[in-house]
């Protein structure tokens, strides 16, 4: 019995370690081949490298002008993040607090405009916010709120719900103002939601390709906007786009890496609720 | 807080200003041109339903509904039980569960575009590569077929989500009492029988959450369409999405697209309204 | 209530935030796009306020570096101007990105444009530049498609030619005479002799036709055999309300020939692999491309770029035998939307870069262009594929380029895409001529 046992988890750690194998692997070619020539890509892709050469991450690094594009993303990104954060909790405990039809009718709002694709709006929202000059940074912020409020007002409406009123009215007693009774008692409670606000959103809008290539100019564009540069129309630059990529993959790796407990968790807990 | 209370509306009003804006307002503003000829900036004519007329009757259009449909179920069926084998391995008592995890969940982290590109390069140089290695005539030329663009397309949709969906099946996996396995063990009961018995009813209703994720996932995808194949060949891999775009921001029929855009949004919410209600009834049911 | 006054307080400051940040977003919008330029960096806000900003948005990606030490050389002399370069060749194409330019209100002083239809198009936004030296300089027939009343609209950038070009020590070992294949019989003659020797000349095919780039077909190929149709005149084809496709035999059959004497598949062929991977490490004999290819090529291999290549006209038989199609691929245009001092600025920049000395070092020795202007020592031009065009160019054997004057996306997104339908089997050539006329029609009703 005990030998099966052992036998069949050999097996399965076996087959865990090919799946992860296949998994891993456009990660191996990618990486592999940014440190070949162009003349080696074309001769042999699967192979390691003859000479590693850092030139090609060199050039990527200059020509994706990485640095300001590193800092455009964390701009958008953290701005966007820290907007959404403050605004949806405090909308959701209004809401949540609130327990008239009216409340519950906005709430529902909140919740129905998750039903509407992106790409439905897309085409009027560009227009709009070409008209009164909002489309820059700051645009793209507010509408980062306009649309990441939805799922994050319902998941902290949920949260919110979890704490007994109880303590807002022992606060109120004291003579606490609801500003504070948020800000020094609730708030702090809802830290677990908030955590899996902040990586849903962050993983959404760090990643977002569509709506900043139609608000941003170049001189603000994100990582994702960069990684056109080397697709051009005549030429497809592999050697350059492949470290490219990987320089784009690097902060997310990083953060994944000492993270991936909460972000696993947050994602988890953003999907089944 | 009640509607009186100042405080309560001052709460509220960021969040429901930025959605009005963002959202709402544009959406009715888009969907009122859709009845003219807006390009953009100006109208001039009131044309009715000409649009959405003109909307069934473009060929591109309806292709495109066709292949994401087609892409839609291919996607949801592959994801899911994909997903759900990786969950099942990786809740097995291994030393390496964490770090399969890990693995299996890390391409949801980097955006559509850059997987897209990624795996551009693997179809056209990789699997050419071990194609010639290995004779295999198939892997060759990979999309620049309509099908192998397509399978392109389902096999990054299914590499990239699949790790996703199986963390939802393992939060499942995990709510299955410890004590209810080990009684069927001793009872002599198979790993396959434990599975199907025990484990597959209680994860039942993961798969209504999984397969609404999938399903809104595969209707709106944009990044990966774009950077893997950009609709080639002939623009016969150009899903719903992408076509909207082309038809608003190439050829500039502003009017035309949001018709589109407006068809888009009632398939979409049609899927999410049937999906809660399925989910509602059967809660009842049980 | 103490607390709404601070809530009411925090989105004071929250509001006053956004709008400083709208506002200097605004104010750098001027220096857009130096990221990506001159290296002049994003700093330059400070002293930005006396100088004459002008943005160039341009879309030659291949000589992108060149021409941005040209740009600082000439900031460095006039330190009055500062021009800050966009380059846009990216996948996503230069011209959806430019009229996304143009409505975010965000409009450069100095763009680009191909020909006649997009002259029509972006007609609101040029400035007449026949008062520039340059324009009075260029060479004729190289402001065909741009001139109208006597105004001229753009400034080429360059002479470009295309057609065949092949390797010439396979040509020798295999002992053929390009200067003889001008028929399709010819041709096709020396594309078996190719073939059959394929293996001791190391070859994986004779031809490479990249079927995913639908310029390469739509635009250079199909341009050979409509042309002739409308009297090898640009805009004769701009008027024409409808195509004929008077040659359609043999542009079938340049299309069949190098399809059947291609690397396979066809469609998964792009314009890398064609010219890098397979034309420049010798493991095909003949590609169709222009002069543009010899910096790619001299990367890859600087002697076989040198000495082993040369171009000949692809095969017509009729009139226009042995012409090689030369045109102007893009006009440098000025926005007429932009002040007088950013207009004067750019004319004045276009006028250094074609006819200052350190201008024309730059076009002949950097950029590696075909001068389409006088004044400029033609012995010295760069490449022997350029050399080519320019000896097929002084003949008077050339042919324009057509697909600058057709239905805005008429070539690519229409007849290219027909062909990419017929090489994969899912129509018949006529039938795909046929849906390219009725677009044509429809277009130009």
């Amino acid at each position: 019995m005990h030998q099966k046992k052992k036998r069949y988890k050999m097996w399965l750690t076996i087959i865990g370690l090919t799946i992860a194998l296949i998994w891993l692997s456009p990660f191996y070619l990618m990486i592999v081949n940014a440190f070949k020539t162009k003349f080696d890509i074309f001769n042999n892709v699967l192979a390691l490298p003859e000479a590693f050469t850092l030139d090609n991450f060199k050039q990527a690094y200059i020509d994706l002008d990485f640095l300001n594009a590193l800092t455009n993303s964390l701009i958008v990104s953290v701005s966007s993040i820290l907007i959404i954060i403050i605004f949806s909790s405090m909308a959701a405990y209004a809401l949540s607090r609130n327990k008239s039809r009216l409340s519950g009718g906005i709430f529902l709002i909140f919740v129905a405009a998750m039903l509407i694709p992106f790409q439905s709006v897309m085409i009027p929202l560009i227009s709009i916010f070409g008209k009164v000059n909002m489309l820059n940074t700051s645009g793209l912020i507010f509408m980062y709120l306009g649309f990441g409020s939805s799922l994050s007002i319902f998941l902290y409406h949920g949260a919110v719900k979890g704490i007994p009123v109880s303590l807002d009215e022992a606060a109120m007693i004291d003579g606490a103002s609801r500003w504070t009774i948020f800000w020094k008692i609730i708030f702090p409670m809802l830290k677990p939601i908030t955590m899996t606000v902040m990586i849903l959103n962050v993983i959404w809008i760090w990643n977002d390709y569509l709506l900043p290539s139609l608000v941003l100019s170049q001189a603000y564009a994100t990582i994702p906007l960069r990684m056109f540069f080397f697709f051009g129309q005549y030429t497809k630059q592999w050697h350059l786009a492949l470290a490219g990529l990987t320089l784009a993959i690097i902060p997310v790796i990083l953060i994944y890496f000492f993270a991936q407990k909460h972000i696993i968790k947050g994602v988890a807990d953003g999907a089944v609720k | 807080m009640t509607n009186k209370n100042i405080s309560f509306w001052l709460f509220i009003l960021p969040a429901l200003f930025a959605l009005s804006v963002v959202v709402f307002y544009p959406f009715l503003y888009g969907f009122y041109y859709t009845f003219t000829d807006w390009n953009g900036l100006t109208a001039t004519t009131f044309l009715g339903f000409e649009n959405y007329i003109k909307v069934f009757q473009d060929e591109s259009f309806t292709d495109a509904i066709w292949f994401t449909i087609k892409f839609a179920i291919v996607s949801i069926i592959l994801v899911n039980i994909i997903g759900l084998g990786l969950a099942v391995l990786v809740t097995q008592k291994m030393k390496i569960n964490n770090g399969l995890r890990t693995i299996f969940f890390m391409p949801n982290l980097i955006g559509g575009l850059i997987l897209g590109f990624i795996w551009q390069f693997i179809f056209k140089s990789g699997f050419d590569a071990v194609g010639r290695l290995l004779d295999l005539e198939f892997l060759q030329g990979w999309l620049a077929t309509t099908e192998t663009g397509f399978w392109g397309l389902v096999i990054l949709n299914v590499w990239q989500y699949a790790g996703y969906i199986m963390i939802i099946y393992i939060s499942y996996l995990q709510s299955v009492p410890e004590e209810l396995l080990e009684a069927a063990e001793i009872d002599g009961a198979s790993v396959f029988q434990r599975f199907w018995r025990i484990k597959f009813p209680l994860v039942a209703p993961a798969f209504t959450v999984s397969l609404f994720l999938t399903l809104s996932n595969a209707f709106k995808l944009y990044d990966q369409n774009l950077a893997l194949t950009n609709g080639g060949p002939y623009g016969s891999t150009e899903m719903l999405a992408m076509e909207i775009y082309q038809t608003a921001f190439s050829r500039y029929e502003m009017a035309f697209a949001q018709s589109k855009a407006v068809i888009f949004f009632i398939l979409v919410a049609a899927v999410a309204v049937t999906q809660v209600y399925w989910n509602k009834k059967r809660e009842v049911d049980m | 209530m103490k607390g709404n006054w601070k809530l009411l307080l925090v989105g004071l400051v929250a509001f006053m935030l956004v709008l400083t940040a709208c506002a200097s977003d605004t104010v750098d919008e001027g220096n857009g796009g130096n990221e990506t330029g001159t290296g002049s960096g994003s700093d330059s806000g400070d002293d930005s306020t006396d100088k004459v900003n002008v943005d160039i948005f341009q879309f030659k990606v291949e000589f992108k570096d060149q021409f941005e030490e040209l740009v600082q050389l000439y900031m460095n002399e006039n330190e009055d101007v500062n021009l800050s370069v966009q380059t846009v060749g990216g996948g996503n194409d230069y011209a959806a990105s430019l009229k996304a330019q143009m409505a975010s209100g965000n409009e450069p002083v100095i763009f680009n444009i191909g020909g006649p239809t997009e002259l029509d198009e972006y007609r609101e936004y040029l400035t007449d530049l026949s008062d520039t030296e340059a324009a009075s300089l260029a060479l004729d027939g190289t402001l065909n498609g741009v001139e109208e009343d006597g105004a001229v609209y753009g400034l080429p950038f360059a002479q470009e030619g295309y057609g065949l070009i092949y390797n010439k020590e396979i040509f020798d070992a295999v002992g053929i005479d390009a200067s003889t294949l001008t028929t399709f019989d010819a041709l096709e003659a020396a594309f078996k002799q190719i073939d059959e020797q394929k293996d001791e000349l190391g070859l994986e095919a004779v031809v490479a036709l990249p079927a995913s780039e639908l310029w390469v077909m739509g635009n250079h190929l199909a341009n050979n055999y409509i042309a002739p149709e409308f009297n090898n005149d640009i805009l004769t084809a701009f008027e024409a309300e409808s195509i004929s496709f008077e040659y359609a035999d043999q542009m079938k059959r340049m299309l069949d020939l190098q399809n059947e004497y291609s690397v396979q598949p066809v469609l998964s062929l792009d314009y890398s692999m064609q010219v890098e991977q397979l034309f420049s490490t010798g493991k095909v004999a003949v590609i169709q491309q222009g002069n543009w290819i010899y910096p790619t090529v001299e990367q890859m291999d600087e002697d076989f770029a040198k000495n082993g290549i040369g171009m000949m006209a692809m095969p017509f038989e009729g009139d226009y035998e042995g012409h090689l199609p030369v045109g102007v691929p893009q006009y440098w245009v000025v926005n007429q939307n932009a002040s007088d001092e950013e207009i004067q600025a750019a004319k004045a920049f276009l006028d250094w870069m074609y006819t200052s000395d350190t201008g024309k070092d730059f076009v002949l020795d950097e950029f590696k262009f075909i001068p389409a202007y006088d004044g400029y020592d033609a012995s010295r031009i760069a490449d022997p594929l350029s050399q080519d065009v320019y000896s097929y160019s002084v003949d008077g054997k050339t042919i324009g380029w057509t697909f600058m004057a057709t239905p805005v996306g008429w070539n690519e997104d229409v007849l290219a895409t027909e062909f990419q339908k017929y090489l994969a089997g899912d129509t018949t050539f006529d039938e795909a001529l046929e849906v390219a006329k009725e677009s044509w029609a429809s277009s130009r009703q």
